[in-house]
């Protein structure tokens, strides 16, 4: 199972490094105006083939570019009900700060947990093999934090579970 | 051999430049509505004028070398052509170049007589000198482009223009203004030139769809066009040979920009941050022969195996603590330019990327030597 | 005037789709491989043990180009079923014979429209497959992936 891991994240890297070749491009639907084609989707010919990274039949990558920015949404892991509600809280309290994060979405796409959204402006001021470090760097990270916090809520509800029962 | 410059210190994108006749001065767009004149001052550059007409983000800039006038084009569906005042001010004058969309792409001719603007209106403006009312008017090639044109060249006889556009497709067009030129003589291109006809239309690729065009480029004679699609494709396309076009996949990362250094070599860079020099053999393929961009790896000090060992087993993933990209420029290069020499003897070409520096490369070199390996 | 003004309908139609100057998909291109690839003569060839083969031929003979969705289906599973059944210690030369014959950037295709029906085991062999395609392809090849208007 962890032997996937690693052909994994270096397909995701690789297929990342691709989708963000993004340039500035003025919207030509409306003046003076620049948007984020992938969100606004209005013309055809300049949104990019959407591709999907599995690993397995839960773990999935969805990066759907386009020529000023590019989407990346990611599917996480979640073996039972106490990771899935783990799991939405922390993507909730991530999303609802999404400014902070700068690349993050406030709303995943449908059948996902989280989605990030980059535009040109952001490659511009930032790296752009680093962004790409840093979304596989949450990919691994985002596992471990919520198997930390199960261990966690498994504890804390051990020792309440000890204390009320020492009564009787 | 390269030069690297940064202009005022910060390290914001440069958009594009363009350089004056003898290289003394340069005009570049620091990823705002200004344009910024650089002067040279021995190995420096001192800022002599800022330019800021517009209302926002320059998207392109040329400068004529015989009539030193520059031409920019912005966002705000507006050009103008600035010429310089006995003060050493730039003026600007007003073009009327009636697009309801950003403007995208800008190019002097080789008489300098007029320039052509590519939109997003779906829409190339030629423009010319109207001395009566002391503004430039224009007119439009409209069909059948069908998409934003990202990226125009002049053929050398000042009539034809090649464009490419974000429909995957290659044009060349007549901009025959019979108002200022006389007429053209026959190329292998067509013989009719009207304005707006369409001489030849060529396809991103024939096998499969789609790559916007990111840069096209008249070789020196007018006879050979390159572009380079977004699919990470080089294209050659020959008049004389029937319009038949040669195509190379790379295995690089999309290009940007692309000019003709001979008439068998171009050199483009792009999201791959290397200047690359692709040449033509027997006109039936491109082949890479010399990457300008020599840098090593750099070497990390005093990590042990030991370590990297261990870190390889904690994390599983190697330890990638460079910021730097092993490369010169450490972002995608965007606009190419020839320094020295012409496009059928290229000796230097400037680069300027979004990591706001600008490099001057030498050719001559790196050229020579790959070029004595490639058997012909 | 209250008749004529009852339906508000009108105000609902997105007026830009009717511009002519909109880009338009070529239609002519529905010429080559309508019909995919012959899942018999594939089933004979990997009966045969002669998969590398196979390879080749379901990625020939791949539709690109058909607007039927069901042929396309059709050709997904039959290239899924080739690429699963080929052990890694064949891959190698697999890869080989496609690059001879320019078809790196149709298996790219093929695998990453497989990652997105994942079965069993599939997701752990598509992977190494996109590692080998990678490795002789480079990020170009992904980039076509990405660029091209043909899917798989």
């Amino acid at each position: 199972m962890a032997a996937t891991l690693k052909p994994y994240l270096t397909a995701v890297r690789h297929s990342l490094t691709a989708a963000m070749c993004l340039q500035d491009f003025p919207s030509q639907v409306v003046e003076r105006h620049n948007k984020p084609e992938v969100e606004v989707c209005s013309s055809k010919e300049l949104v990019l083939t959407p591709v999907v990274i599995s690993r397995n039949e839960r773990e999935r990558v969805l990066i759907e570019p386009s020529i000023n920015s590019v989407r990346v949404s990611i599917a996480v892991k979640q073996a039972d009900e106490i990771e899935k509600i783990l799991c939405h809280k922390f993507t909730r309290f991530m999303m609802r700060r999404a400014e902070s994060f700068i690349i993050l979405r406030r709303k995943p796409i449908d059948g996902y947990d989280i989605s990030f959204l980059i535009t040109n402006f952001h490659t511009e001021q930032m790296y752009k093999h680093k962004l790409v470090d840093f979304v596989i760097s949450f990919m691994e990270e985002i596992d471990k934090e919520i198997s930390e916090m199960k261990l966690a809520v498994n504890a804390r509800a051990r020792t309440c579970a000890e204390e009320f029962l020492k009564r009787f | 051999m390269s030069e690297r410059y940064t202009f005022g210190g910060s390290l914001a994108s440069i958009t594009c430049h363009a350089w004056n006749k003898d290289r003394s001065q340069i005009a570049l767009s620091p990823n705002n509505n200004e344009i910024h004149i650089y002067s040279r001052e021995r190995n420096d550059w001192k800022l002599s004028d800022v330019l800021n007409q517009h209302d926002l983000r320059v998207m392109g800039i040329d400068w004529a070398k015989n009539t030193n006038r520059i031409v920019s084009c912005a966002a705000d569906r507006n050009a103008y052509v600035w010429s310089q005042a006995d003060d050493g001010k730039w003026k600007p004058t007003l073009v009327l170049l009636r697009i309801n969309r950003a403007a995208t792409c800008v190019k002097w001719s080789p008489a300098e007589n007029k320039f052509a603007v590519g939109s997003g209106a779906r829409l190339i403006s030629v423009c010319y000198f109207e001395s009566e009312n002391d503004w430039w008017v224009s007119k439009h090639i409209k069909k059948p482009i069908r998409s934003t044109v990202t990226s125009l060249d002049w053929h050398p006889n000042n009539v034809l223009l090649v464009a490419g556009s974000t429909d995957y497709k290659v044009r060349v067009f007549s901009a025959y203004i019979k108002d200022i030129e006389d007429q053209p003589s026959p190329t292998p291109w067509g013989n009719r030139m009207p304005l707006g006809n369409l001489m030849a239309e060529f396809k991103n690729s024939t096998n499969s769809g789609g790559g916007w065009i990111n840069d096209v480029n008249f070789s020196a004679d007018g006879n050979k066009i390159c572009w380079i699609g977004h699919d990470s494709c080089i294209n050659v396309a020959d008049a004389t040979n029937g319009n038949a076009f040669v195509r190379c996949k790379t295995q690089y990362l999309p290009f940007l920009s692309c000019v003709w250094i001979s008439p068998v070599s171009i050199v483009v860079a792009g999201h791959s941050c290397v200047p690359l020099v692709y040449t033509l053999v027997d006109n039936l393929k491109l082949v890479l022969t010399a990457k300008l961009d020599k840098s090593q790896k750099k070497e990390s000090s005093g990590i042990s195996a030991m370590r990297i060992f261990q870190s390889l087993d904690r994390n599983l993933r190697t330890e990638n603590s460079d910021t730097n990209v092993d490369s010169i420029h450490q972002n995608a290069i965007t606009c190419i330019r020839l320094y020295a020499g012409e496009k059928e003897n290229g000796k230097k070409i400037s680069t300027s990327g979004v990591d706001g520096q600008l490099v001057i490369w030498d050719i001559d070199n790196g050229l020579n030597n790959s070029m004595n390996n490639l058997k012909i | 005037m209250a008749k004529n003004t009852s339906s508000s309908a009108f105000r609902k139609i997105d007026v830009d789709q009717y511009n002519e100057d909109n880009f338009k998909e070529d239609e002519a291109d529905a010429i080559s491989a309508t019909v995919g690839p012959d899942e018999n003569e594939i089933t004979t060839l990997l009966t045969q043990g002669k998969s590398v083969e196979a390879l080749v031929n379901v990625l020939q003979n791949a539709p690109l180009r058909c607007k039927n969705q069901h042929v396309k289906d059709n050709a997904l599973n039959t290239t899924l079923r080739v690429l699963l059944s080929i052990k890694s210690s064949q891959m190698d030369q697999a890869v080989e014979a496609l690059e001879q014959n320019d078809l790196l950037d149709v298996l790219m295709k093929y695998i990453y429209r497989g990652f997105e029906i994942p079965s069993e085991g599939s997701s752990g062999h598509l992977l190494q497959w996109h590692e080998k395609a990678f490795a002789k392809g480079g990020v170009g090849c992904i980039v076509r992936v990405l660029s091209d208007t043909n899917r798989a």
